[in-house]
């Protein structure tokens, strides 16, 4: 980890606070860098430091303002004050998707594993809390339509940091909202032509010999 | 280093449309590769000289690793809690969750534990895409050739024969689980051909794949109902029986409280991954945190046999800037799509799309013969000419590497208008435990898949074959664990420790390490207190 460069970048010192504990970092530096550095003890629940993995969870406090948000997509300041959160509790939704037989009563589903999707009280809660900017309401909202394929691209860029989650007062659970739209937009609807071919001619070359492979279920 | 052109002379040298040249002849690939790869590097490799492959050339710092004591002993053993189960996955990346969801459909019972969160993987990172042979033009047997030639015909065929032949199926199984695919307006999955491949055959989800397959497979796990998880949760050692002959279990510890746990099984399926942040030749790494090698150290340690343990992958574009995204990655679909590789002084210095090994060489070629870009003494690179793509490609960029453009905008570059500077980064681990078709290893009892397995990619993978590997080979090892229905074991014992003891004392090696390292240490204070 290096931080100091000469790239004509002036890059500052500043003092911060993280899980209680005074730090300090320069301005270039993400608050995991910082921690770390700071040796602020047990910052284990960091993964890919870009952003996708959505582990390192923290709120944040600048003045009065207090927000939610990804340690390695924030970059350390004067005065602030981070503390990782603990890592979300189980899911509170059940499914498995094999339990799906068809499509058309996949919303009478939805509406039995989520039914307080339809509770929206369209507080900005999730949309506030997301670090990726994900229309998060607008996307429930199109769940709760019935338009899952939709709701799904809402959520294409979703990390999975169950933030939404957290901020939802219906207990909507919005992160796996959006998960199951994009999974049933897929399992029901996803059939292309080039990969079925190959399927099909394989499954005839097998058939055609006598080999039975091991995994063949 | 004091050569190479500095950056902001670079910067304002630099022009989208300026012409950079035709593309030189490459020299003997041997020789470059032989000059300028790291891996080549004087001094950076040992012979190994205890265990399953002693005399074997393995990396210097690798070795000291597979090479030291152990952190658990026999009277850790004593008071700790033991849990039972039919099949133990260690790593929440794609191969272990794969292996987690087959073994538990053929009915076994499974626990997972993972040393970060479910999903902080290398998978969730993966980008560029996995491949299959499924268009007209190409076939399995294509698949095969360019996977042998692209790893220098060090790889084991049966392995990638049964890689590539699982492809399409695999796919399948994917969607199938809730994954999505970039489509054709016609429908079809959309592919691209990309480095070592004889055509198109990279089926990809934007330049999220790995987002997309491991948020799915993350969820298929936590909703099973016969899959156990438990995070933050390394393994720091595996138990054998009384002869130390067989795999029985594990030893966990615990990153929140350090607390010790054991697991009683029939079987092990490893699924630990890689180990770029163990910064092999000080190189910085591409990968996730917990990619520190660990279940090479725990498998050497039980008796497993190593390959290629000489052979990494450093990827040829990692960032070199911004440092805080030092050593990230800008995926190769980048240069699929037609970006080019452009030197210090504005020249273009090789195809862009050779075998990830010769691509990083001729970069570190360009970098030690002055004609890199330099920020500072030690960060030099050449360009990623992002910019010109974009003119012959408009919106290409934010429409199919929403990715690359989200993270570049948190730190205000655009590689739109700027291009990227780019510096070879450490990426991957090509070889790794012996394995037959069934991810079995040498050692009764274990299994090892993905990242951490060796065996397919030979010397060198070519992009989108790990993401099939780990899939492929995951449910494999997930049914063949499950096959497994001995009485389980008698007896869960230290002996194999001991016995790695006893070979490196007589040996004569320093005992002063201890591994497996579990996580990098600028980020492991406070834990690992013992
Ligand atoms: C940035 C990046 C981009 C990539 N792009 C592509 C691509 O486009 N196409 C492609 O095919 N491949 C790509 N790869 C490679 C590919 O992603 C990985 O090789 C593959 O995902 C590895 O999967 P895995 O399940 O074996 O390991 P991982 O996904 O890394 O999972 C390993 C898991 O094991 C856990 N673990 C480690 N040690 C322990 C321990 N001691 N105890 C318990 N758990 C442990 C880790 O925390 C982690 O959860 C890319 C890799 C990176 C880093
Ligand atoms: S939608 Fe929810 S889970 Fe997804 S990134 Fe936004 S806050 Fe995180
Ligand atoms: S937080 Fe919950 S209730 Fe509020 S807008 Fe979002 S989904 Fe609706």
């Amino acid at each position: 980890m290096h931080s100091a460069e000469n790239d004509g970048e002036q890059h500052q010192s500043v003092k911060l606070t993280i899980n209680g504990l005074p730090v300090s970092a320069d301005t270039g530096m993400t608050l995991v860098e910082a921690a770390w550095q700071g040796g602020v003890p047990r910052v284990t629940s960091v993964g890919c430091m870009e952003g996708v993995c959505g582990s390192c969870r923290i709120m944040l406090r600048r003045g009065k303002q207090v927000t939610v948000g990804l340690a390695c997509q924030t970059f350390a300041a004067e005065g602030i004050e981070a503390v990782f959160l603990p890592p979300a509790s189980a899911p509170q939704h059940h499914y498995e998707i094999d339990d799906f037989k068809d499509g058309w009563d996949i919303h009478a589903r939805f509406q039995d594993i989520f039914p307080e999707a339809s509770r929206c009280r369209h507080c900005h809660g999730c949309d506030y809390a997301c670090p990726k900017g994900i229309k998060v309401e607008n996307g429930v909202a199109q769940a709760a339509a019935g338009r899952y394929r939709d709701a799904g691209e809402t959520f294409f860029e979703c990390v999975m940091c169950e933030l939404c989650d957290v901020a939802c007062p219906e207990l909507i659970a919005p992160a796996h909202v959006g998960l199951f739209s994009r999974r049933i937009t897929a399992h029901f609807h996803l059939r292309p032509p080039n990969l079925i071919n190959r399927l099909e001619e394989l499954r005839k070359e097998r058939s055609g010999s006598s080999i039975i492979e091991s995994d063949e279920e | 280093m004091s050569n190479g052109i500095p950056l902001a002379e670079a910067r304002a040298r630099y022009s989208p449309d300026a012409d950079i040249g035709p593309l030189p002849d490459l020299a003997d690939t041997d020789t470059l590769l032989n000059a300028y790869h790291p891996d080549h590097l004087r001094g950076s490799l040992v012979n190994l000289v205890v265990g399953a492959n002693a005399g074997d050339s393995c990396q210097r710092e690798l070795a000291e690793l597979l090479q030291a004591e152990a952190f658990i002993d026999e009277a850790d053993l004593a008071g700790t809690p033991v849990s039972d189960v039919d099949v133990l996955v260690i790593g929440g990346g794609g191969a272990g969750c794969a292996a987690a969801l087959m073994a538990a459909e053929k009915g076994a019972r499974v626990l997972l534990a993972t040393k970060l969160r479910l999903g902080d993987s290398n998978t969730v990172m993966a980008e560029g895409g996995i491949q299959a042979a499924i268009e007209a033009g190409d076939s399995i047997q294509q698949h095969i050739q360019d996977t042998l030639r692209g790893g220098h015909h060090a790889g084991d065929p049966a392995l990638v024969a049964a890689m590539a032949g699982d492809g399409p199926d695999v796919l399948r199984w994917l969607i199938r689980l809730g994954m999505q695919f970039e489509q054709t307006s016609g429908g079809d999955l959309h592919t691209r051909r990309a480095g070592g491949m004889s055509t198109a055959r990279l089926t990809h989800c934007r330049d999220y794949t790995g987002l997309e397959m491991m948020r799915v497979l993350r969820e298929a796990v936590i909703q099973h109902r016969s899959i156990e998880v438990w995070e933050q949760s390394p393994v720091v050692e595996l138990l054998s029986n009384e002869h130390g002959q067989k795999c029985v279990g594990a030893v966990l510890t615990s990153l929140l409280d350090d607390r010790l746990r054991i697991v009683r099984t029939r079987s092990v399926i490893l699924a630990t991954g890689g180990l770029g942040r163990l910064h092999l030749n000080g190189f910085p790494t591409s990968n996730h945190l917990g990619a520190t090698g660990d279940g090479l150290v725990l498998a050497y340690r039980l008796g497993a046999r190593l390959r290629e343990m000489d052979s990494f992958q450093y990827h040829p574009t990692g960032l070199l800037h911004p440092s805080h995204l030092a050593g990230k990655l800008v995926t190769e679909g980048v240069r699929a799509a037609g970006a080019l590789l452009v030197n210090g002084v504005g020249r273009r210095f090789v195809d862009e799309l050779l075998p990830r090994d010769m691509v990083c060489a001729a970069i570190l070629r360009e970098c030690a013969e002055g004609r890199g870009i330099r920020v500072d003494e030690r960060h030099v690179g050449v360009w990623l000419d992002t910019p010109r793509l974009e003119r012959a490609q408009p919106g290409l960029l934010e429409k199919q590497f929403p990715n690359l453009m989200s993270r570049t905008r948190v730190s205000c570059v655009d590689p739109r208008y700027t291009p990227l500077l780019v510096h070879p980064t450490l990426h991957y681990q090509n070889g790794g435990v012996v394995i037959d078709t069934n991810g079995a290893t040498t050692v009764p009892g274990l299994y090892a898949v993905g990242e951490v397995a060796g065996g397919i990619h030979g010397r060198n993978r070519i992009m989108g074959n790990a993401l099939l590997e780990i899939i492929s080979f995951g449910r494999r090892a997930g049914i063949a664990a499950t096959a497994n229905r001995d009485r389980g074991p008698k007896k869960v014992t230290l002996e194999h420790v001991n016995r790695m003891r006893r070979a490196l004392t007589l040996a004569g090696m320093p005992m002063s390490r201890r591994a497996p390292q579990v996580l990098p240490p600028y980020a492991a204070g406070g834990v690992w207190s013992r």
